[in-house]
């Protein structure tokens, strides 16, 4: 499938407005191994200098299964089409090859802590591909800034989608 | 507002020093801990059926848990809320039964107007010296 870049660069992927709730923030910390106080016991969390139980630094991958309610979600950037992304991958798997999860960084502004408010933009902000040993490898980079009740950014997420075939 | 305090000494920190290693053994319990906690049901890390069917040995370890691993091991060094920038690509998957191993070096140090920082090459591998995941990350230090 040709992809013509010009056209997806830019586009949104979806908005958010999400609740950073302590249970799943503990919850999550564990199944990551992590048995640190600081996400389980509020006294633990002060103690280490947080105005409430902070969330594991990969936390907010996974923040909107959790946060996201329905009564108070932002105006569809999308006007209801829905990501670009799942055409894109889509388009891109009708001929076959595999999906990867590439590559994942993070920039952290300010700590995330339970009782905070996120609010989420997601946009595409790079695609192109590259030929290597005769294989075409396709790169999708999506980046989510959340944002602070302030308008403030707490933590910027890009996500680095590979397709091979 | 929250005031995370770093367990780093910028002074007592020089290029080539490595964090404290951690080792865990992955297992079928830690991947469908993981998927509860994030949501992420894709049956290629929750249903040995469905891994097997696809013409995989197993299920394999969502990438998420094992940079969710790494960074325990950042944050147990550093203190937690002392990451500003965490980067990995995903280089190998993770397998049931492998003994994933975490490794933080040093690769330099700033002093900035804004504060001080720790730049460290990050890595996980398993017992065969198999690179799982391979990137960066700065932490405040005080």
């Amino acid at each position: 499938m040709a992809v013509d870049t010009k056209d997806v660069i830019g586009q949104p992927t979806g908005a958010a407005t999400i609740h950073i709730e302590r249970g799943p923030v503990s919850k999550f910390a564990r199944a990551v191994t992590d048995r640190n106080p600081v996400y389980q016991n509020f006294e633990a969390a002060r103690a280490a200098g947080f105005d409430n139980i902070p969330a594991p630094p990969t936390f907010t991958f996974a923040a909107a299964f959790w946060g996201t309610f329905p009564e108070d979600q932002p105006e569809d950037p999308t006007g209801g089409k829905g990501s670009p992304v799942r055409d894109l991958i889509a388009g891109l798997m009708a001929k076959g090859g595999l999906m990867l999860h590439g590559e994942q960084e993070f920039i952290y502004h300010k700590p995330v802590e339970a009782g905070a408010t996120l609010h989420q933009e997601g946009k595409i902000v790079d695609l192109y591909t590259k030929e290597a040993k005769g294989k075409t490898m396709t790169f999708l980079i999506t980046e989510n800034v959340f944002k602070d009740d302030a308008g403030e950014p707490v933590v910027t997420e890009r996500f680095n989608l590979i397709h091979r075939s | 507002m929250a005031k995370p305090i770093p367990t780093l000494r910028y002074d007592q920190i020089s290029t080539g020093d490595e964090a404290p290693v951690l080792s865990h053994k992955l297992d079928r319990n830690d991947l469908v801990a993981y998927a509860g906690a994030s949501g992420d049901f894709n049956p290629m890390h929750s249903n040995e059926i469905a891994a097997q069917q696809a013409g995989l040995p197993s299920v394999f370890g969502h990438g998420m848990f094992s940079m969710g691993l790494l960074a325990r091991a950042l944050t147990d060094w550093a203190g937690v809320g002392n990451l500003t920038e965490y980067r990995v690509r995903f280089t190998k998957q993770t397998w049931p039964g492998e003994e994933l191993t975490t490794s933080i070096v040093v690769t330099g140090k700033e002093d900035a107007a804004d504060g001080k920082r720790v730049q460290v090459e990050v890595t996980l591998t398993n017992q065969d010296g198999e690179s799982k995941l391979a990137g960066s990350a700065t932490v405040i230090a005080a």
